[in-house]
């Protein structure tokens, strides 16, 4: 796909992420997608520039880690666009954000299938395991470090 | 790296090689239109539901909207209920599954800002836990100590150390794989891991966020731990434990998951391929004379 394509392919497709998210906003936290609408606007903004750029600068570093990036530099407390930007980012709550994610991530598990049908019960036990060990090692490690810093 | 269709924040593979074929709108317009009404019905259904919660002690079965939506587009689609149900298949073809693999990458955007909002706020805050947010990075390892010895007792080999080297995101998978190639033993184990985590990661992930607190590990830790580099898996797991937890405020809380599972975007495959894949080896040289009985 090319520059151009790829541009207002994923413009498009940023707009129907924000119709989406707009509705469920409305639905599971009561905001009025009227409210809401400007944020998203910015949100989509800072969402188009970010694939943009993931694509552009060789550091193979995804796209989300751009969006944050961006956001993060926009909402610093010594940005000067701090205050107008939380207003009316604050307006679509995170988790709004997230549905839709996980939504077309379920419908897109089906492509896996065949690969899912390789793999055993064993394995699937010890991924289990892995998700534990993996999270408790680094609750524990930074449990400690936090209490020898006196944080917590 | 790898050729596998992502469900996740990975941004491996370029415009060119037909990523993002499948939104291209040009005479493609039923398809997206079924994808993206089933995508809000579904959302709408969800939020609808809302979050339940179910105490236990001082944690939660906490189960948020996006596990609902995991769980429903999961049922709707071509080789689930699909499969057996005509008219669903029709509704949600092959071609619905197709179009959502990258819209995952697009609709991860709003989410990352909204991260951002909530990181930059308490940036004070984070830069003054950077050592343990460096050091936290290495307690990823711990996977290593826990699921080998597992592996090795369920009779596996060398697919134990695919499977046990990491939790197994993109960057992770296209390592074993380039390592040790495609259809090798550690090939094989590290798919299952990497696909374990595409299939049940969020739910897990979203439970364990929930109830980890029962655990008297403090928040703040557990925070971090929520970001094991998967932002699907990091939102599910660090919004039910914000739910629970009343002693860190809940800004705080998903915004120093964010920054970990930045963190470990950023030094993951390092760890991988200089720590945790030498490590693993030794430790399995060492295991698997005393619990798998020798190669």
């Amino acid at each position: 796909m090319e520059r151009t394509a790829f541009v207002l392919n994923a413009l498009k497709m940023m707009v129907v992420v924000g119709i989406i998210i707009l509705v469920g906003n409305q639905v599971g936290y009561g905001v009025s997608i009227v409210a809401a609408l400007p944020g998203m606007v910015m949100i989509i903004a800072i969402g188009l520039v970010s694939l943009v750029l993931a694509q552009e600068i060789p550091l193979k570093l995804p796209a989300f880690a751009y969006a944050i990036f961006i956001a993060t530099l926009l909402a610093l407390p010594f940005s000067p666009t701090q205050d107008i930007f939380l207003q009316f980012t604050d307006r679509i709550n995170f988790l709004a954000t997230a549905t839709p994610i996980l939504a077309y991530a379920g419908l897109s598990i089906s492509l896996q299938m065949d690969r899912l049908k390789q793999v055993g019960w064993k394995l699937v036990l010890v991924a289990i395991f892995v998700f534990f060990g993996t999270f408790f090692g680094s609750a524990i490690v930074a449990h400690i470090v936090l209490s020898l810093q006196g944080i917590i | 790296m790898s050729s596998n269709k992502s469900l996740d924040d990975s941004s491996e593979e370029t415009i060119g090689n037909g990523r993002w074929d499948p939104l291209r709108t040009a005479g493609r317009w039923s398809f997206h239109l079924k994808a993206h009404l089933l995508v809000l019905l579904i959302v709408i259904v969800a939020e609808a539901i809302g979050t339940l919660e179910y105490s236990v002690g001082p944690g939660a079965v906490v189960i948020i909207p996006m596990l609902y939506a995991v769980v429903f587009g999961m049922l709707l689609s071509y080789r689930a209920l699909g499969a057996y149900i005509t008219q669903l298949r029709q509704v949600a073809p092959k071609e619905v599954s197709v179009i959502s693999s990258p819209m995952i990458i697009v609709c991860l955007m709003p989410l990352g800002v909204k991260y951002g909002t909530l990181v930059a706020p308490s940036f004070w805050e984070i830069v003054g836990a950077g050592p343990a947010f460096l050091l936290q990075e290495l307690g990823n390892l711990g996977t290593i100590f826990v699921a080998l010895p597992i592996a090795l007792l369920l009779g596996l080999k060398r697919e134990a150390i695919g499977a046990a080297v990491s939790i197994a995101r993109e960057p992770t998978l296209g390592i074993i794989t380039d390592l040790y190639g495609p259809d090798s033993p550690e090939g094989i184990g590290v798919l299952g891991t990497y696909l374990t985590g595409t299939l049940l990661g969020t739910l897990f992930f979203g439970l364990l966020g929930g109830l980890a607190p029962l655990t008297g590990i403090h928040p703040l830790a557990l925070s971090m731990a929520c970001g094991i580099g998967s932002a699907s898996m990091m939102t599910a797991c660090s919004a039910s434990l914000a739910q629970v937890v009343t002693a860190v405020p809940e800004e705080q809380v998903l915004s120093f998951a964010a920054t970990s599972n930045l963190l470990t975007g950023l030094t993951g495959v390092y760890v991988v391929l200089f720590v945790a894949v030498p490590l693993i080896n030794k430790l399995y040289a060492i295991m698997s004379t005393v619990i798998g009985g020798g190669q």
